[in-house]
């Protein structure tokens, strides 16, 4: 290894070239976001050039090096390891620089660099009227490179940094339009609840090393369970940890209770929503998780938890998402409740479905907000679907995608989400869930009605558009259609190609390396497959009640064919109106965020002020008055004149002498 | 009387007394300090007479009556000194007149 001899460890593998080939993955965003953050301005239209062109090689690299990992198995399969250099040396506190590259980072990487890819391609059109472009591609670079730094480092203190640097960006890229108030608020929310989360996240990584005494991902997920084995730590500090992880996850991939910042983050671009808040950074809790499945797997109680707090996220999404009327937010929520998916699979133990479904996600999501950034863009900036409708003919290219994306989301075989979703819905049940099995399952429902509530709404049935704006409807320029192109064949077949056969699909043998030491410490049942039997039985369950809410949201909001009802709608929506008022005000999650933190706490806060007020700086302000007015009082003895002062003098003497002649 | 100690002392305390009426009383900075050399005097008559009285003190009474004159003396020229630099600045020998330090 002559590239980096002298900081080559004891675990590195791989060749010079493949550690040069993950540094460019790092390198190369990184020197677009320098470039284009020094020089852009100046380039005016041409600068997305840079950017996007070395997003498309970085794309590259990181395929090379997914086939390197997956197909040619060059790492093995305990992956590519190496260190760049020390980053801390502190005494007893080391911590490297070091990268690793294995299957579930190879993952990772096909959905992380494909999608942001081609929403750098999608950028160039969406955002090609706005003059601050070169500033958004530079975030937009910025982001890669964290949310690569995230997927390849290969310790939690690097992991830590990396997680803090997408945060960032997804904060400069929420408040992109700072002018607009609510998108400034929107990404101080963004940013604050994560720092919630991430405090936990902190306190579990420092809980990992006063325990271990490193934070390299190897030596911890050996030396952790070691120590639990041998009764060095008790049961409840691994699930003390682990709890503490599952924080910084529930806050990067806003679950219940700190899902609040999401929705609002759908003030940022759409391209930016698609990127960030669906496809790759919110899926960083759950690969927080399913990296450190070996110290979960030692803490079922811990599991639970994760299980409990993404199902009960994944119901009530679902349930909000049934009634917004912002198209950005419909898709907003349903991200949450495809991320409740995802960590109800893990707190079952079902990780490879739960990545699975990560992947497929990432697609179909993506596609799914690129379709309604191109919805948005042809209807002259307008996210309201009640302002939207019978764009189906107008918008041919946008509309065909957007069906492909919605039924893999609504999980109709066979595309993409149908795969993922069925098999973590039956492994939950296998597992000895069933209660996440009987929620996923209604929740399967309620996805398919919502999508195809938004489809119905934006594509079919008669057109609410301004008039005014109805005949300047266009189809997006080819660089925002090719993506969505692009995106919609892996929503199609990317499930098809990884899941089948089911529960043994070659996302299982990709995987297996990584989560294989968790299940088998779990002691997950592994049933054969029967088609003809139970599985049989879950697979028709989950199909029957997703093409039931298919059926009932084309019923009711339209379809090819189908003419839309909006009266059934009002009256549905009047016999309901409890529920449904629950579900448009989003649970009254803001309104209970608002009671207890800014109301309670800004109580608690006044009453604190008024003690420091009153108390603290009462104590020093009356020490000082104190001194000011004695002086002041002393002041009028010191005339001046001489004579008083030799008064005085006599005075004292005059004391003492009799004094003296008294006391004697 | 002439072989009293008292006599001595009475005379002592009276010019010391006149000494320090003097000083408080008299405006003038240069009467000042010639109050102040009354007083010293006053000092010197009490510590020379008991030099001559007091067997035990007939050394050290003359020796520190002899120290007293020469801090008078260095006593008198600095103070004069001052006096006179602060004439220059405020073309006043009152003393109450110099209060500017006062607020």
């Amino acid at each position: 290894m002559p590239l980096f001899a002298e900081a080559a460890g004891a675990g590195t593998t791989g060749t010079s070239l493949d550690q040069a080939m993950v540094l460019a993955l790092l390198a190369l965003p990184l020197i677009g976001f320098a470039l284009t953050a020094l020089v852009g301005r100046r380039l005016g239209a041409r600068s997305p050039i840079v950017p996007v062109a070395l997003m498309i090689v970085t794309w590259v690299i990181a395929m090379v090096l997914v086939y390197q990992t997956l197909i040619a198995g060059a790492f093995g399969e305990a992956g590519l390891h190496f260190d760049l250099y020390r980053w801390i040396p502190a005494g007893d506190f080391q911590v490297e620089v070091n990268f690793g590259v294995d299957a579930l980072t190879a993952v990772m990487l096909i959905v992380v660099t494909t999608v942001g890819m081609l929403v750098h391609v999608y950028s160039i059109g969406y955002m090609a009227h706005d003059p601050g472009r070169w500033r958004f591609f530079a975030y937009l670079n910025f982001f890669m490179f964290s949310m690569l730094l995230l997927v390849l480092a290969d310790n939690f203190l690097l992991l830590f940094a990396a997680w803090e640097l997408v945060g960032l960006s997804s904060y400069l890229l929420i408040g992109f339009w700072y002018r607009r108030r609510s998108a400034a608020l929107a990404a101080k929310k963004a940013f604050i609840v994560n720092r919630v989360g991430d405090l936990g996240f902190g306190l579990g990584i420092m809980a990992i090393w006063t325990t271990v005494g490193t934070l390299n991902y190897t030596d911890v997920f050996q030396l952790l369970p070691e120590a639990l084995a041998s009764g060095a730590i008790e049961p409840w500090m691994m699930i003390g940890i682990c709890l503490l992880l599952f924080a910084g996850a529930v806050g990067k991939s806003a679950q219940f209770p700190l899902h609040v910042w999401l929705p609002d983050a759908m003030e940022g671009p759409t391209p930016v929503s698609a990127l960030i808040h669906a496809a790759t950074m919110v899926n960083a809790g759950v690969y927080l998780v399913a990296r450190a499945n070996p110290l979960f797997a030692q803490a079922p109680e811990a599991l639970v938890v994760v299980a409990a707090v993404g199902i009960f996220t994944c119901l009530m999404a679902a349930t909000i998402a049934l009634t917004q009327t912002d198209i950005k937010r419909v898709l907003a929520y349903s991200t949450l409740s495809q991320l409740g998916y995802m960590f109800a699979a893990l707190g079952v133990g079902a990780f490879i479905p739960a990545i699975f479904h990560l992947v497929t996600h990432g697609f179909f999501k993506g596609l799914l907000f690129l379709g309604s950034g191109s919805v948005i863009h042809a209807v002259h900036e307008e996210q309201d679907m009640d302002r939207m409708g019978g764009l189906r003919r107008k918008i041919r290219i946008t509309h065909i995608t957007m069906l492909v994306g919605a039924l893999a989301i609504a999980g109709i075989p066979p595309l993409a989400g149908f795969w993922s979703k069925d098999e973590l819905l039956a492994e939950s049940f296998k597992f000895g869930f069933p209660w996440v099995w009987a929620i996923g399952v209604g929740v399967s429902l309620l996805t398919a009605f919502y999508m195809f509530r938004l489809m119905g709404k934006t594509f079919y049935g008669p057109s609410h558009i301004d008039p005014h704006a109805e005949p300047r409807i266009h189809e997006s320029p080819p660089s925002m259609t090719g993506p969505l192109i692009l995106l919609a064949i892996p929503s199609a077949f990317v499930g098809l190609l990884l899941g089948f056969p089911p529960e043994s699909g070659p996302i299982h043998d990709i995987l297996d390396p990584v989560f294989h030491g968790a299940e088998e410490t779990l002691a997950l049942p592994h049933e054969p497959y029967t088609l003809f039997g139970l599985d049989g039985i879950l697979l028709g369950v989950s199909v029957a009640v997703a093409v039931i809410g298919m059926l009932a949201a084309w019923r009711l909001f339209g379809f090819f064919g189908i003419a839309p009802r909006p009266k059934t709608v009002r009256a549905l929506t009047e016999r309901l109106r409890l529920p449904y008022r629950i579900s448009r005000d989003k649970w009254y999650f803001d309104e209970l965020n608002d009671l207890l933190f800014v109301r309670l706490g800004g109580l608690v806060a006044r009453g604190l002020w008024w003690f420091d007020v009153h108390v603290i700086d009462g104590a020093v302000n009356g020490v000082a008055a104190a001194t000011q007015s004695s002086g002041r009082g002393l002041r009028h003895i010191q005339t001046g004149r001489v004579q008083n002062y030799a008064l005085g003098i006599a005075g004292g003497l005059l004391l003492m002498a009799i004094g003296y002649l008294v006391a004697r | 009387m002439t072989q009293s100690l008292d006599a001595y002392l009475i005379l002592s305390g009276l010019l010391f007394t006149i000494g320090t009426f003097g000083f408080l009383a008299k405006r003038n900075a240069i009467a000042m300090l010639m109050s102040i050399e009354l007083m010293l005097n006053a000092v010197n008559l009490a510590i020379v007479a008991f030099g001559a009285f007091v067997p035990g003190l007939a050394a050290q009474g003359a020796l520190i009556a002899l120290f007293v004159m020469a801090v008078a003396a260095a006593e008198a020229t600095v103070g004069l000194a001052i006096v006179i630099a602060i004439y220059r600045n405020r073309r006043t020998p009152l003393v109450d007149e110099y209060a500017s330090m006062r607020e």
